[in-house]
């Protein structure tokens, strides 16, 4: 794998599906969602519709340089985890820029927006973004770490550190999935997966129903807009590392919708069933129930 | 000139002084002085034949026969340079004591001059009687002296001595009297010649009576009351002449008896070199305390007389080193003491005014606790290393302990001097500071002679180490001319140097030298002189350079030693930090002794004159696994593993500014490198079964994972990042206890990196502690428009800490996922996960909490840090920078070198990628890619958002209301408060708890035994007897 110049389009073209795929699947959700609770719900376009509105809006308030990047840091994190795999497996194009790095530089890649992010929303001045902040950042580190420990397990089962290695070893049918041949890390991933995907249990830190807290609250416009783009994004990339990791990846872009899709649903479905976790109660679940799992799937594998 | 001089000129004059006028005084003040420089000088010219020509000792016979039918004299090499110690010490003492003596007239004079002879005759006398008689005179002179003083208490005390003495020379008498009965003689040798055994009760009465005179512990209170209440001129005398005298004397009889009373010597001088260094623990009053120190410091050298038996031609060397070290502190103390006015140890502030006097007192704290390069060290060097090769372990252990229980009441009375506040004024006069003046020269010189005498590499010849004492001689230039200097030095260092090292070792040359003069350009910051600085950080960083350059373990323990007592006193001089700075140095005392210890069970078993560092190799069972635990031990204490970082929070962040980043930055890696050293040289070893790689592991990750936790709840950023380095240092050990490849070069790449990132930080979050003048992060807030520059160093820092792409943390990370692939356990890994995030916690909170959030009213006209502050954190952005981009420039060669130790796992580094057996990595194409995403994403959002206008501080809302007050805004304090509910319990301080469970229990003890003492002579004369007896018991083995 190198670099070629014709990887260029192809990576705007691999944003430009994600975008769009991301808009209508997360409204999707959202509509699957309040018909479980009975709501009508909003329609499937309802996104575009935000976005086109957010980024037509003319801002004329910053906080400052930190707030005005802060939505930029959180896109570019986005877009770059997405960048850096390989997203269709087999697809010399859709590997996009994964040669700069192996699973290791996704995972950390995560951090990245969420740092920046973080920090613009620091600037705000509005208390709730840094309580929003903290929340988000207590409950993640621990719910990362049956992520970590997973990935650890499933890197020693198959001997690399390569995505495009670990997709190519489950090839061959549906027993050759991690999800069965290692399913304990993968058990732990999806508990993992629960607490990063800000829906209930573990979305206190966004709490869309009680008092606005976390860093959307000062952002508005074209700020919004970013990171609305990037809500459509990043949820789909880190689904694509569980997939590609747990779920025997995708070879086409359809494959890649649908097991994207029920990953997704997966954690709307839990969402839908359970009340909210207050933060450290978040952190004690993770450390009962995700961490032995974990810690399981390195002994054993 | 004859020895007999000695005598006779110390009893003549005296006699002379009883025929002079009362009134002239003067004159008798001047004879006295006369006869002790007469005597000091007969004593010297000995000393120089002895030493220039090699000569024997020379028997002086009085009464024109030999003995057994008159008295002899012996002048030898030792006699001649005890004797010279004597008389220097009275002839100081007179001077010192001028105005007193010459207030109390030709009487008093008279009697200082009988005790000085009466010494000199004790060392000199091969009689036993004669002995007898000359402690008689002692006694005498002593009650007399003591009277000298002001003191209320002078006279009872000199009561209570004069009745314990006297029951002293009647075991004395008695015991010579069947001493003669059974062999005829008087003579000593004679008597040796015979041996003890057709006496053996009558010699154990000779033998107490002369331990008794070296007031053994507990057997002692009734000296104690002498050094408490007597004048200090002559406090000195008591303690550094009368008890190198006794001392002699001791060892003279132990010719009698034979080798079988050593155990006997040795029990008693360990039980009181422990007994009175715990006692002196809780002392508050400073002359008892050094009353005690002196008890101790008798008690040691007992206990080495008593081992004479394995110390061979070593013996005096030891001996030697440990009493003059003793003997000038001590009398250079006792000296001191009388400049300062209240009789508390606090009360020392007063000297801090007094630079010189604090030097002084450096001189003879150092002197005392056996550091370099002081007569003291080599003692305690050979010392060590002969017990240990005689497998006397406990014994070994005992002193050790002792030495660590002084050390620590050293300095923290050290500690008072500098830091308390004190309203007293210092009064000296000339002819009182002469004395200490001498008494420091003195300890130079006889570090110097030791130094030449070792037969080891002279400490007081190698060159950092003068570049660094060079600084005290320029004290007197102004702070940016000496900073100057400093940076020259290390750089200098590092230009000549550099070419004789490996890769390895070339890293943390460049970190300690370039690393140190990046770091002194902060310096610049400082006015005025600065005075104790400069020596002290050229100190650390001597010591600092010498241990890359150290190949033997001599050089390496000396180097270790330097480096500590360097940095101590840099950390001291943080406002706060006096608690803080004592438990650094008594931790890291502890992990010398280990270190030590280590290498001296190391020699044993493979005898050198000089241990090669790399022959730890060599090593085999049973003595390796311990060689590499107490080694372990020792660094860790340096690097603060959990359990023994109790030191580094406190001596981190209260110290300076720019020491702050010195001291972490710099000489954390000092134990990292001894680290290095260990597991290259040793390997694997276990221990009854256990892994003790495997448990650095995971002592290492636990380290990584409670040092990140203890870092999320400070309030305090400089704390924070203190915490943070004790949890990256835990990362760095834990990468090298993986003992593959890949793990040593990320605790490598930790060691580079956690010096840049580390530095920087400290340097920011100092320069905006400086401005705001606080290091609570909650008083702060919303910096990043007046410190911008802070604020970017502090961003680019947290991310390459954090390890998030493109910066140079994550090649840290990359490098440790594929070295744990390797690794043979898989357990302590969990913990290294769960600590990572954990990181980004405290990250997020120090820069949100200072540079963000709500400004506060106080701060609105603060400025960006000084200049000299931002100037190095920006070459460490530089830096940052490039080793995030071109890491292969540095570390390809040490991933060559490490290749020598463990072959598999290289990292290929053809082209700008960075592949290793499992995966991938290309900092170039990361920084390319991430760059133009986030400048197409940047552009697109000023594009939309060009007219965007930035609005006021208060331009938000919150819970309906528009805030006006920053404090009530600002989320900053307790921070993690969910955190601290979910795993508070992780972080209960059960390690504090501990260590102030064993020191308080220390101090109980020594409280405990001061119970003893209660001024009642009738018990002190019981204590005498219990003490006799209990002895007895031991010698005839009940």
């Amino acid at each position: 794998m190198d670099f070629d110049w014709m990887k260029i389009p192809y990576a705007f073209l691999t944003v430009f599906i994600v975008v769009n795929y991301g808009f209508l699947m997360g409204a999707l959700i959202q509509k699957i969602g309040a018909r479980a609770g009975r709501r009508h719900g909003i329609p499937i376009w309802q996104y575009y519709l935000d976005v086109i509105k957010n980024y037509g809006l003319r801002s004329s308030i910053t906080h400052g340089v930190m707030f005005y990047l802060g939505p930029v840091f959180r896109l570019s994190g986005g877009v770059g985890l997405l960048l850096f795999m390989p997203v269709i497996y087999g697809s010399y194009m859709f590997s996009n820029f994964s040669f700069a790095g192996d699973l290791i530089l996704a995972l950390y890649f995560v951090f990245f927006g969420t740092l920046g992010m973080a920090l613009g929303a620091g600037e705000s001045g509005h208390p709730h973004a840094a309580i929003g902040v903290t929340r988000g950042l207590q409950q993640v580190s621990m719910a990362e770490l049956p992520f970590a420990m997973a990935v650890f397990s499933v890197a020693l089962q198959y001997q690399t550190l390569s995505m495009t290695d670990i997709v190519a070893a489950q090839q061959g049918g549906l027993a050759n999935w991690t999800l069965f041949t290692n399913p304990i890390a993968v058990a732990a991933a999806m508990l993992a997966f629960l607490g990063s995907m800000m829906r209930p249990p573990f979305d206190v830190f966004i709490a869309p129903q009680e008092i606005p807290i976390g860093p959307p609250t000062e952002y508005h416009s074209s700020y919004l807009a970013l990171m609305q783009t990037n809500r459509a994004i990043f949820p789909v990339a880190k689904i694509v590392i569980y997939m590609n990791l747990f779920f025997g990846g995708a070879g086409s872009w359809p494959e890649l919708f649908v097991k994207v899709f029920f990953l997704y649903l997966f954690s709307a479905f839990v969402g839908v069933c359970f009340p909210r976790f207050r933060v450290e109660q978040s952190v004690r679940f993770f450390l009962v129930w995700g961490v032995p799992l974990g810690i399981l799937s390195i002994m054993v594998v | 000139m004859n020895a007999l001089y000695l005598i006779a000129i110390g009893l003549g004059t005296a006699f002379l002084l009883g025929l002079l006028n009362e009134q002239r005084r003067d004159l008798a003040y001047t004879l006295t002085l006369g006869a002790l420089t007469m005597m000091s000088a007969i004593s010297a010219s000995w000393l120089v034949v002895f030493v220039a020509t090699g000569a024997g000792a020379v028997d002086i016979f009085t009464a024109g026969t030999r003995p057994p039918f008159a008295i002899n004299l012996r002048m030898g090499l030792t006699e001649a340079t005890l004797t010279l110690l004597i008389n220097l010490t009275g002839l100081f003492a007179a001077i010192h004591m001028g105005e007193v003596l010459l207030a109390k007239g030709r009487r008093a004079m008279a009697v200082l001059l009988i005790a000085i002879m009466a010494l000199c005759g004790i060392v000199l006398t091969r009689d036993i009687f004669n002995l007898f008689v000359f402690f008689e005179l002692i006694v005498i002179a002593t009650g007399g002296l003591v009277l000298l003083s002001d003191d209320e208490h002078a006279v009872s005390a000199g009561f209570k001595y004069l009745i314990v003495s006297q029951f002293i020379s009647i075991l004395l008498l008695i015991g010579i009297i069947f001493g003669y009965h059974a062999t005829g003689t008087l003579n000593i040798d004679g008597m040796a010649a015979i041996g003890a055994g057709g006496f053996a009760l009558a010699f154990f009465l000779i033998f107490i009576a002369i331990v008794a005179e070296l007031k053994p512990f507990p057997a002692n209170g009734w000296a104690l009351d002498i050094y408490e209440s007597a004048h200090p001129g002559f406090s000195a005398v008591f303690s550094a002449a009368t008890g190198s005298a006794a001392l002699f004397a001791l060892d003279k009889i132990l010719a009698i008896g034979g080798p079988a009373w050593y155990p006997v010597a040795t029990a008693i001088g360990i039980v009181t070199f422990v007994g009175a260094n715990l006692l002196a623990l809780p002392q508050t009053n400073d002359r008892r305390l050094l009353g005690y120190s002196s008890i101790a410091q008798t008690g040691l050298i007992l206990t080495v007389i008593g081992q004479q038996d394995i110390l061979g031609n070593q013996y005096l060397f030891i001996a030697g080193g440990l009493l003059f070290a003793h003997a000038v502190a001590k009398a250079g103390l006792f000296w001191l003491s009388d400049f300062v006015a209240q009789r508390e140890l606090t009360a020392w502030a007063s000297l801090k005014e007094r630079p010189l006097l604090v030097f002084a007192f450096v001189t003879f704290a150092a002197m005392l606790s056996g550091l370099p390069p002081f007569p003291g060290f080599y003692a305690k060097w050979e010392l060590v290393h002969a017990l240990a090769a005689a497998d006397r372990l406990a014994l070994l252990g005992w002193i050790l302990f002792g030495a660590l229980v002084e050390a620590g009441y050293l300095f923290r009375w050290f500690g008072y001097l500098i830091k308390r506040e004190s309203d007293e004024k210092v009064a000296c006069t000339a002819p009182q500071v002469i004395p200490v003046a001498a008494a420091v020269l003195a300890g130079w010189a006889l570090g110097f002679v030791w130094g030449d005498l070792s037969g080891r590499s002279n400490l007081l010849l190698v060159l950092p180490l003068l570049f660094a004492l060079g600084f005290l001689l320029i004290e007197w230039a102004p702070a940016w001319a000496k900073n100057l200097l400093a940076i020259g030095g290390l750089s200098f260092y590092l230009l000549q140097t550099w070419q004789d090292y490996d890769p390895l070792r070339l890293i943390f040359l460049v970190i300690f030298t370039l690393g140190g003069a990046i770091i002194f350009l902060a310096s610049f910051h400082a006015h005025g002189r600065r005075i104790g600085f400069y020596p002290s950080a050229m100190l650390m960083f001597a010591g600092l350079v010498l241990l890359i350059q150290a190949t033997d373990s001599f050089g390496f323990f000396a180097a270790w030693e330097l480096l500590t007592v360097g940095s101590y006193f840099l950390i001291l001089r943080g406002k706060e930090s006096e608690p803080h700075a004592l438990s650094y140095i008594v931790f890291s005392l502890g992990g010398a002794f280990l270190i030590l210890t280590a290498f001296a069970l190391a020699n044993a078993v493979s005898p050198a004159p000089t241990f090669e560092i790399a022959a730890l190799a060599t090593l085999a069972q049973p003595v390796a696994p311990w060689v590499f635990l107490l080694l372990a031990l020792g660094f860790m204490t340096k690097t603060a593993a959990i359990g023994l970082h109790i030191w580094l929070p406190g001596a981190h962040a209260e110290a300076e500014t720019d020491v702050s980043p010195m001291v972490s930055g710099i000489l954390l890696k000092a134990g990292l490198y001894g680290l290095f050293v260990l597991l290259m040289s040793m390997g694997r070893q276990s221990l009854y079964g256990v892994d003790l790689v495997n448990m650095l592991l995971w002592i290492g990750a636990l380290t990584a994972l409670l040092g990140n936790l203890m870092a999320i709840f400070q309030e305090d950023a400089k704390r924070l990042l203190a915490y943070s380095s004790i949890g990256q240092m835990g990362y760095a050990l834990f990468g090298l206890a993986l003992m593959n490849h890949l793990g040593w070069l990320m605790a490598l790449m930790f060691v580079i990196n956690h010096y840049v990132y580390k530095s920087m930080l400290f340097l920011s979050v100092g320069g905006v502690a400086k401005r705001t003048g606080t290091r609570a992060m909650y008083r702060m807030g919303g910096l990043i428009t007046l410190m911008p520059l802070s604020f970017i160093a502090t961003l680019i820092g947290i991310i390459a800490m954090s390890g998030v792409p493109p910066l140079s943390g994550f090649g840290g990370r990359w490098i440790f996922y594929n070295a744990i692939m390797d690794a043979e356990t898989r357990l302590p890994m969990v913990l290294i996960f769960l600590s990572g995030p954990i990181a980004f916690l405290y990250l997020f909170r120090l820069i949100h909490t200072i540079f963000l959030g709500q400004l506060k009213d106080e701060h609105r006209r603060i400025k960006e840090a000084p200049a000299s502050i931002v100037l190095p954190q920006m070459i460490y952005v530089a830096i940052l920078m490039g080793v995030a981009l071109f890491p292969g420039l540095i570390l390809r060669r040490v991933d060559a070198y490490i290749s020598q130790f463990l072959p598999d796992g290289a990292l290929n580094w053809d082209g700008l990628t960075i592949t290793s057996q499992y995966g991938w990595w290309n900092p170039v194409a990361i920084m390319i890619v991430v760059a133009c995403i986030f400048l197409l994403i940047f552009g697109w959002l000023l594009f939309v958002n060009r007219k965007a206008q930035k609005v006021k501080q208060f331009n938000i809302v919150f819970s309906a209301e528009r805030p006006y007050r920053p404090e009530t805004t600002h989320f900053a304090w307790n921070f993690f408060a969910p955190y601290k509910k979910a795993m508070g319990f992780l972080v209960q301080p059960f390690v504090t708890r501990f260590w102030g469970a064993v020191t308080d229990l220390l101090h109980t003890a020594g409280d405990l035994g001061r119970r003893l003492y209660n001024g009642n002579g009738q018990i002190y004369a019981f204590h005498f007897l219990a003490f006799v007896v209990v002895v007895f018991a031991f010698k005839a083995g009940l």
